[in-house]
Parts: C-alpha cells; sequence; structure tokens
C-alpha cells in the first residue's frame, strides 16, 4: 500500500518511514504543506499520515483540499494539539483516525490495518493458534468448540498481541492501546501481568499456550509460525 | 450580621421616632406659647371693641346711674365675660393675667384682661376673661391631631422607606447573588447589572474588570502550559519512534532491548507528565464537553470489574456496596471514569495484602455521595495539605508513578461541582468522599 508521509518534524517522518517500509508499506514523506499538496494532486495513494501542525499549512485544509479532488486516500492526522476540538474536526472533515503525539509505531500500523479493512470491506481475520481460533468479527477465542470467556480488556489483550504477532511488545504499549490517554498516571506494570496471567490461566485450562511468551525485561510476545 | 437594607430601615425609623419624640416633648410648651398670644391676641381685639363701642354710644349704655358702679356680662356656659367698673386707682393698669373668678358661686380659672381708662372724668377698670378650661380644651385637640398626623407620617414614611431602600439596594444584591455563584472567574456573569447608582456601577464594573483580568491571566498560564506541552510532545514522539525502531531490529542484543525499553519507560514517564499537565490546563479550559447523561452506578462498576483481577491479585478485597444511584446529567463519562479510576486504583495500590476496599454509595441529605475507604497505609498530616497539589504531591511517586493523578481527580471533580474531601489515619487508612452537587 501506498502511504504519504505528512510531516514537518523530518527525524520523526524519517522514523515513520523507516518502520512502514520494514512493514512492506511503499512510503513518501512531504516536510511541509505546499509539498504534500503537490504530491497529494498529482499521486494515488491508499494513506496519508497528516500532522495537523505544519508551519505553512493548515493540516485541516490540506484535507479538505484532498476531498475537494476526490480523493481515495485515507487519511490519519497526527497530532501533537491531541484536543477533543481538533480530533471532531478532522473527523467530520472526513478523516479517518486520529493519532496523538508520541503514538507507538505498531499503534499506527494497526489503526492502519484497522482503517484499511474498514475502507476495503476486508472482513475480520480468524486466526488460528495453537489449538484455539480467535474470531475478531464476534470477539471469541474457540478451543476445539468450547468458547473460553475472557474479559473485554483479556480479549483486547491477547487481540492486539496477534495483531502484532512476532512482535515484542512493551507493557506500556499494551496499556495504552487498551486504557487509552486519560489513565496514562495510572499505568502500573503490573496491570499487564496480571492480565496476561489471568489469560494463560484461562487457556491452559482448555490447551497450553507456549505461544503467548514473556520476554524478560521488555514484555510479551505472540509467536505464529508462518 | 444585620443586612445593609435592614439596617438603614431601622436607622431611618430610630431617627424619626427621636425626632416625633423630641416634638412631642417640646409641643405642649410651643402650644402653650400659641395657644396663649392667641388668647391674648383675641382679649386685646375683644378689648378695643368694647372700648370703641363706649367711645360710640357711650358709658352710660353699661353703667348708667350713680349708684350702680359696675357692669359684668358672661355667656352662659361661663368660659367668657366682661366686666366693666368704676374705680379710683393710684396708676393705671394694662395687664394680662391668670385668676380665679367666683361667677354664680362657682370658682373658674380665666386668663383676665385688665385695662383702666378715664372717661367724661372718670377711671373705669375693664376686664374680659377668658376660662382656661375652654382654652385647655382646644389645646388638647390640637395635641389629638398632632399625635395623630405623626403617627401617620412614620408610618407612611417608614413604607416608602422600606420600598425606596429595597429598590436602591436591590442592584447590590444582584451583585452579591453574581459572586457568590462564582467559582471561577469565567462563569463570572460578565453583563452589567442594571442600576442608576453610580456607586453600584462602579463596584460592578470594577468586578467585572478585576474578573476578566484575573480570568486573561489564568488563561494566558494554561495557554503557557498547553504551548509547552505541544512543543514537548514532538521530540517525545521523534525520540519514541527512534527506540522503536530499534526494538523492532532482528537479532538484537537482549542487554540493549532491555535498556532501550528502559529508556522508552523513561520516556513514558515524560509523556505522562506532560500529558497530565495538559489534561488539567484543557479541563480547566473547559475544552472538554460535558453532554453525556450516565448512570454513576454503572461506571463505578466498570471500574471495580477493572481493578478487581489487580485487587485480587494482591490479596485486597475490592468491595463494592451500592445503597443508591444517581444519574448524572451535562457530564463528561471519560473524565469521570479516570477520576473513580485514579483514587480506586491508588487506593488498592495503597493497600496491603489482606487489607480491603471498599466503595460506598449513598444520598445523604438529598446529595448523593461515593466514598472509596481502604484499609492501607495512610496519608500524613503533612502530605494530606498537598495531596491535590500538581507539584508538590511526591507520596505518590515511584517507577510507573509521576504522582499527578490525584491533581487530575481533584480538577475533574471541580469541573463537574463535585467536592472531594480525604480523611485519613496513618496505618489504619483513608477515606476519599465524592459530594455531588444538589439536585437542584
Amino acid at each position: 500500500m501506498n502511504v504519504l508521509i505528512v510531516e514537518d518534524e523530518k527525524s520523526l517522518a524519517i522514523e515513520i518511514d523507516a518502520f512502514l517500509r520494514n512493514q512492506g508499506f511503499l512510503c513518501e514523506m512531504a516536510f511541509t504543506g505546499m509539498e504534500a499538496s503537490e504530491k497529494i494532486a498529482v499521486n494515488l495513494y491508499d494513506f496519508v499520515l497528516l500532522d495537523l501542525g505544519l508551519p505553512d499549512y493548515n493540516g485541516l485544509d490540506l484535507l479538505k483540499e484532498a476531498r475537494d479532488l476526490e480523493s481515495e486516500a485515507a487519511f490519519i492526522i497526527i497530532t501533537a494539539r491531541g484536543n477533543v476540538e481538533d480530533k471532531v474536526k478532522g473527523l467530520n472533515l472526513g478523516a479517518d483516525d486520529y493519532l496523538a503525539k508520541p503514538f507507538a509505531l505498531i499503534e499506527l500500523q494497526s489503526r492502519i490495518n484497522a482503517v484499511a479493512r474498514r475502507k476495503f470491506a476486508i472482513s475480520a481475520p480468524v486466526v488460528h493458534i495453537g489449538n484455539f481460533t480467535i474470531e475478531s468479527s464476534s470477539r471469541r477465542v474457540v478451543c476445539a468448540g468450547t468458547e473460553v470467556e475472557l474479559t473485554r480488556k483479556e480479549y483486547d489483550l491477547l487481540q492486539y498481541l496477534i495483531l502484532n504477532k512476532n512482535k515484542v511488545l512493551t507493557r506500556q504499549q499494551l496499556y495504552e492501546h487498551i486504557w487509552g490517554n486519560l489513565l496514562d498516571d495510572q499505568y502500573d506494570s503490573n496491570f499487564i501481568d496480571v492480565h496476561i496471567k489471568n489469560v494463560r490461566k484461562k487457556l491452559n485450562l482448555h490447551s497450553p499456550t507456549p505461544w503467548l511468551e514473556t520476554v524478560r525485561g521488555i514484555g510479551y510476545r505472540v509467536t505464529i509460525d508462518p | 450580621m444585620i443586612k445593609l437594607r435592614t439596617k438603614l430601615t431601622l436607622f431611618n425609623l430610630f431617627s424619626k421616632m427621636v425626632f416625633a419624640a423630641v416634638f412631642i416633648a417640646v409641643m405642649p410648651y410651643i402650644i402653650e406659647r400659641i395657644n396663649s398670644s392667641q388668647t391674648d391676641k383675641e382679649l386685646i381685639r375683644k378689648k378695643e371693641q368694647v372700648i370703641s363701642m363706649i367711645n360710640e354710644i357711650g358709658i352710660e349704655q353699661f353703667i348708667n346711674s350713680e349708684s350702680e358702679s359696675t357692669f359684668g356680662s358672661y355667656n352662659i356656659l361661663k368660659d367668657e365675660f366682661i366686666s366693666l367698673e368704676r374705680i379710683d386707682l393710684e396708676e393705671d393698669i394694662d395687664s394680662i393675667e391668670v385668676t380665679q373668678r367666683l361667677i354664680e358661686g362657682e370658682t373658674i380659672s380665666f386668663r383676665v384682661l385688665s385695662y383702666s381708662f378715664d372717661f367724661d372724668g372718670q377711671t373705669y377698670l375693664l376686664e374680659i376673661g377668658k376660662s382656661l378650661e375652654s382654652i385647655m380644651h382646644t389645646r388638647k385637640n390640637i395635641f389629638r391631631l398632632t399625635w395623630g398626623l405623626l403617627a401617620l407620617i412614620i408610618l407612611i414614611t417608614l413604607f416608602a422607606d422600606l420600598n425606596y431602600v429595597y429598590r436602591v439596594l436591590h442592584p447590590l444584591d444582584l451583585i452579591i447573588k453574581k459572586l457568590k455563584g462564582t467559582s471561577a472567574p469565567d462563569v463570572f456573569d460578565k453583563v452589567p447589572v442594571k442600576t442608576t447608582t453610580f456607586d453600584f456601577n462602579q463596584l460592578d464594573q470594577t468586578l467585572i474588570d478585576l474578573m476578566n483580568r484575573i480570568d486573561d491571566l489564568f488563561r494566558k498560564e494554561r495557554d503557557a502550559t498547553v504551548n509547552i506541552s505541544h512543543d514537548l510532545l514532538t521530540p517525545v514522539s521523534v525520540l519514541r519512534s527512534k527506540l522503536e525502531n530499534i526494538l523492532l531490529q532482528e537479532n538484537l542484543d537482549n542487554d540493549i532491548s532491555a535498556k532501550i525499553e528502559e529508556s522508552l519507560k523513561t520516556l513514558h514517564r515524560l509523556k505522562t507528565l506532560v500529558n497530565s499537565h495538559l489534561l488539567i490546563a484543557r479541563i480547566e479550559n473547559r475544552q472538554y464537553l460535558k453532554n453525556e447523561s450516565f448512570a454513576v452506578g454503572d461506571l463505578i462498576l466498570e471500574i471495580i470489574d477493572e481493578l478487581s483481577p489487580i485487587a485480587t491479585e494482591a490479596g485486597i478485597s475490592l468491595i463494592y456496596n451500592p445503597t443508591a444511584d444517581f444519574q448524572m446529567t451535562r457530564a463528561n463519562r471519560s473524565l469521570m471514569f479516570s477520576m473513580f479510576y485514579n483514587v480506586v486504583n491508588n487506593a488498592v495500590r495503597n493497600t496491603r495484602s489482606g487489607g480491603k476496599v471498599t466503595v460506598i454509595s449513598s444520598f445523604n441529605q438529598n446529595r448523593f455521595s461515593i466514598l472509596v475507604a481502604d484499609s492501607g497505609i495512610g496519608i500524613s498530616e503533612e502530605q494530606l495539605k498537598k495531596l491535590f497539589s500538581r507539584f508538590n504531591s511526591k507520596s505518590n511517586v515511584d517507577e510507573d508513578h509521576v504522582g499527578i493523578g490525584l491533581a487530575i481527580t481533584k480538577t475533574i471533580a471541580d469541573f463537574h461541582n463535585i467536592n472531594i474531601t480525604v480523611e485519613s489515619k496513618i496505618n489504619l487508612g483513608s477515606t476519599f468522599s465524592f459530594l455531588f452537587p444538589g439536585s437542584s
């Protein structure tokens, strides 16, 4: 998929670019609003990551321009001004999602995937790990025909780990994804550990879970052999 | 404390009473003076009439024979008399005084004018009298009338005063009401109170100016917080992305991974700190909407559900005891969620294994309240004082926490007009009370 990264902070654009390329995206960068405006007018993109705080351009105007050009690109707004008003305005102008700085790169990727699924009507995947089947459309975990009862947070944790399979996720990344920014200060490394412990306990009653690993000193990883 | 209106009216009434008392005390003397001068004038007028009659028709009409030496006449009520007497006198008489007279066996006090004059070589004494009783009678009448009038005037002016004072002071009442309803400078009603009184207008205008200035200062301070926070978040974002990208590299040494994870943790703390200040500034700037309605009980249940696994793991019983529920209107659900979450989570964190945390909802004197009580380590008096402060609370700072949670809680509570109080005893536990605004 083609992604245009519109971000005046060059070093951030470069990091996003490196990460997304690594995940198999085709990326271009624009460091100014003018540059972005030209690129959007000339090229076709599947995704535009748009920083609202551009020095020469109001990011929301760029969004309007793209809509006027009947661009098919999905817009994900990125901003340090994470206020509600901007978010509402952006979404009203047809942005597909919204991320506040500083975000985790894997969070960006999972948002892109979610938007892509929605936009291109790809049905939610059914994942098989070990003896378990995870049906994300119905939020169910099934083992040999029996449903494993997980709480909402437990399911969210498991799903996020599976979505980012074969990557180590830090406790903070997991916490941020599930609890959002409003409870930042209440973050407890213990939280994630307790929830993972409960997920394991519940799953192990049905079948062992060697694929759900604890990576010492870092976090957790779901390993699925390709 | 007495109201200004009451004070003014009381003073008005008092001064009127003093005036009336003085008037009533002096009145008999004045009336006496007026009355006697009036009587005297009348007597003199009558004397002049009699003298001119004598001059016209001669004295014989009254005293004609040698044998008769006196003439007397009085009306049937005996309150007036005239007498004429031929006498010999050493010197002239012309006086007015009070004397007793015997008329038909009755002694009556008269004010008598005595006047001697010569006529046809003879000296005569003319006496004209008016009974004191008749004079007293008029005096009494005047007295009654004055008393009545005075009472009436006092009564009427009292009502007029009350009314006027109320009207004149009404703008002051409005200004006081405005001030009382002002919890922050930006909610002060900037519409001037209608008044024709210069002083009230000045007072109101000064207050509005003052509020505007304070509001402006506060806004500048909050804007500065917001701007600094924005400026900080972009570099944090750059650093974070760089570190995450390194972490994603394959065949990375485990030690290096752990170190990068440590750095990410530090970065997370920085981000939390910046975001928390930003959150507080935004709430204070009223950038959050209050447009949701929900039952507080459901919110608490959600929090209990989320924290139960943590409490169980730590060997703490987390109990919810709902004895009442409250429908919140015009509120922000996610803000209120974090408000309660912060406090319940703190309670769990600060309680040792085997302890308990109880959340109780109840109605007290028409006001809904939530209590979060723990049997934890407690908070010292020193810490209690600055518990909700953004900068001084070191009590909750550790590897994971920046210690700003309770400042956020307080800001959210203020935003929703919820009153928070804390009671705590070292080693016995703490109780946080959330008192909701009255149902009105």
